[in-house]
């Protein structure tokens, strides 16, 4: 029994990575209708900005809210280059290779910044696993979940609560209306990428001290995270959080009763099985399209 | 006017054509290796030791006073790149041989091409056992290898664990590349040879960093240690799974356990690690002293430690062993450099070891069983596990005869 424990816990800390990653997409997707398919990346530079500040002597706690900044100004950074334009001419898909092609470029940036060398980032929370229930957690894959909903929570609070989170709605809801309304819309989207850039600049500083950091810890994450965000429905944050456990305990619970060289299949299988069943997701609201 | 430009035209023709006659022609010799990504240690280290032992020899005049100009290409640790590398190399850069690959996967990809070319092909660091022996049915095979194959190292790994150390449950972890599942066999096969099986078999990918089921899949079994076959970043996530799941049992493996990423990356979890090693960074010879510290003065490393001593050590004693040859063969023909490979007249000093008579036609190890010693990583570093190697170490090992 401690073991099947010891396998949900581990899929849950692995799940809420990938839920946090996946926010972002949902984030973008919400508002402008576009994902950003760097995402990977951004997580990847925000993790090793992190550890730059760190090796400076910059205490963890306050090197978060600095990577958050730099989250943002990378994601303002995409925005403008990568994705206005395509919408601009109303491209169907030209954000799409903009976005992959920026995340290219931040890799071979990173690469040669930081080196091609996986490095080791110090952890702020002592090492020493915890026994809870009889098996084992690491402090930090605790302040992995905890900080992952705290986010989660943040972003919704904003939405309901401030006006500029209203006006990120609006824009979600109906962009055409939203800017009749008032509402400067190319800025919100602009602020959208902003923020999905933070969230997962964040959740780069936050996984970086669990594995392993370097310029190609982007690629893997953000494709299971994108596959997280289809099928926990690209319009709904708690479907994120639900998807991203499910995919998380398959891939442990597979690899043990399984096999471990079929790790990877349920999560792929599932995203399958979601797209020929219920296309928008598990908790995601199908469009109607009236014509 | 026109008979300035005549002139002019001549003159400049006349400067090309005597300049021709000045420069030597030098020997190009390919070096393919994963200088990016997770095997890049290794890579940038044998690199780095082959651009150390060409740059002396070229220093002392270089061979058969032509000097040696590397054509360096990554291979990103991908099968097929280092197919296109092959094909680029022998058609467009005609290079007279290749030192290199670091990955079994991408030189079983890769060699065919030089074997048809009839261009010599010195692996320096993969270990995949059946790399010398791809082309065996052929009458000619061009493959050679001055590192320790993994039909040494695999029963080296099972005698430390299973004879000196008493474990009788033992579990394999090694990735899913060309290299870990071939080691896998070798392990299976050392394992059955001494009457041992092993309780839990896993395997893991490149890239992955949850090694929770594997661990937990061998704990259940009831294993006293864990043999690895994978490459340092794995390794690293192993060392850390264990110590999460509180289950520290001995790592025991294949010299990867030895990369500057397993150990930096697992920190104070790795510690006590034991793999096979050609080569300790320790200055215990004369001819070690001297590598060591041109190394050292030449690429500056962290900490003054070699991110992968064996893979520099094996490529700088690459180049000289083919130097040896070409000046042997007098020309740098393939065939001719092949032949006299496996008639290596003259001793070559190495710093692994001393090579007399390495290669003959029908075995072309350079690396016999009794080469590699038992290393150990301890205090960040790799030292030796046994006293009586290190002390023995001021001795340079020469080949044994082979039993196969």
């Amino acid at each position: 029994m401690s073991i099947l424990l010891q396998l949900i816990y581990s899929g849950i800390a692995l799940g809420m990575i990938y839920a946090v990653i996946a926010f972002g997409y949902q984030l973008t997707f919400a508002t402008s209708g576009t994902l950003n398919f760097g995402q990977g990346d951004a997580l990847m530079l925000g993790a090793l900005m992190g550890l730059t500040l760190v090796t400076l002597g910059v205490n963890y706690w306050l090197m978060i809210p600095l990577v958050c900044v730099f989250g943002m100004l990378q994601g303002a950074f995409v925005e403008r280059i990568g994705v206005r334009p395509a919408i601009k001419i109303k491209s169907e898909f030209g954000w799409i290779m903009s976005t992959i092609a920026l995340g290219i470029i931040f890799k071979n940036v990173a690469e040669n910044v930081w080196g091609r060398d996986d490095l080791r980032f110090p952890s702020p929370l002592p090492e020493a696993p915890l026994n809870v229930f009889g098996a084992n957690v690491l402090p930090m894959e605790l302040l992995v979940v905890c900080g992952a909903l705290a986010m989660m929570l943040a972003v919704e609070f904003f939405n309901r609560k401030t006006i500029l989170g209203k006006a990120v709605v609006a824009t979600a809801n109906d962009r055409d209306a939203a800017a009749l309304m008032g509402i400067n819309t190319g800025l919100v989207i602009t602020f959208s990428y902003a923020l999905s850039s933070l969230t997962a600049a964040f959740a780069g500083v936050l996984i970086a001290p669990l594995t392993l950091t370097g310029a190609t810890m982007g690629a893997v994450l953000g494709l299971k995270a994108f596959a997280v965000a289809i099928i926990g429905g690209l319009s709904s944050g708690l479907g994120i959080v639900v998807g991203g456990v499910i995919l998380g305990i398959a891939e442990t619970t597979t690899g043990f009763y399984l096999s471990t060289g079929y790790k990877d299949v349920p999560g792929l299988v599932l995203l399958l099985i979601v797209l020929s069943l219920k296309p928008a997701g598990l908790f995601g609201k199908t469009a109607i399209k009236k014509v | 006017m026109v008979m300035r430009l005549k002139s002019v035209v001549a003159a400049f023709a006349f400067c090309v054509a005597a300049s021709n006659g000045y420069a030597a022609d030098p020997i190009k010799i390919g070096v393919d290796g994963p200088f990016t990504g997770g095997s890049s240690s290794m890579g940038v280290s044998m690199r780095d030791g082959v651009r150390l032992a060409a740059a002396e020899i070229n220093k002392a005049g270089g061979v058969l006073g032509r000097p040696i100009v590397l054509i360096e290409r990554d291979d990103e640790a991908k099968n097929e790149r280092g197919v296109q590398i092959a094909q680029e190399l022998i058609n467009k850069e005609k290079v007279v041989a290749i030192v290199g690959y670091i990955n079994t996967g991408v030189a079983l990809a890769s060699q065919r091409f030089f074997q048809e070319a009839k261009i010599p092909v010195f692996n320096n660091v993969a270990t995949g056992s059946i790399i010398t022996k791809q082309f065996s049915d052929q009458p000619d095979n061009y493959v050679f290898r001055n590192a320790a194959a993994d039909r040494i190292q695999a029963p080296m790994i099972v005698d430390e664990a299973v004879t000196k150390r008493g474990f009788k449950k033992v579990a394999i972890l090694a990735d899913s590349t060309n290299y870990g599942q071939l080691g896998r066999e070798d392990l299976e096969k050392a394992l059955a040879a001494v009457g041992v099986k092993p309780v839990a078999v896993e395997k893991f990918n490149i890239k992955d960093v949850d090694m929770t089921a594997q661990l937990l899949k061998a704990k259940q079994a009831g294993a006293e240690a864990v043999l690895t076959y994978g490459i340092g970043p794995e390794l690293a996530q192993i060392a850390n799974g264990m110590a999460k799941l509180g289950w520290k049992v001995p790592l025991i493996g294949s010299w990867t356990l030895s990369m500057a990423n397993y150990i930096d990356n697992a920190g104070a979890n790795g510690e006590g690690a034991r793999m096979p090693q050609t080569f300790i960074q320790v200055p215990n010879t004369a001819k070690r002293k001297a590598f060591i510290d041109a190394y050292l003065k030449e690429f500056k490393p962290k900490n003054d430690r070699i991110d992968s001593p064996v893979s520099a050590a094996q490529g700088y004693d690459s180049i000289y062993l083919l130097a040896a040859a070409i000046t042997q063969a007098g020309t740098t023909d393939g065939p001719k450099v092949r032949a006299a490979l496996e008639n290596l007249n003259t001793k070559v000093e190495g710093v692994v070891m001393v090579y007399n008579k390495p290669f003959t036609h029908s075995d072309h190890e350079a690396v016999s069983p009794n080469v590699p010693v038992i290393g150990e990583v301890k205090g960040g570093r790799v030292v030796y596990a046994y006293d009586s190697d290190k002390e023995g170490g001021g001795q340079l090992r020469i080949k044994q005869a082979s039993r196969d």
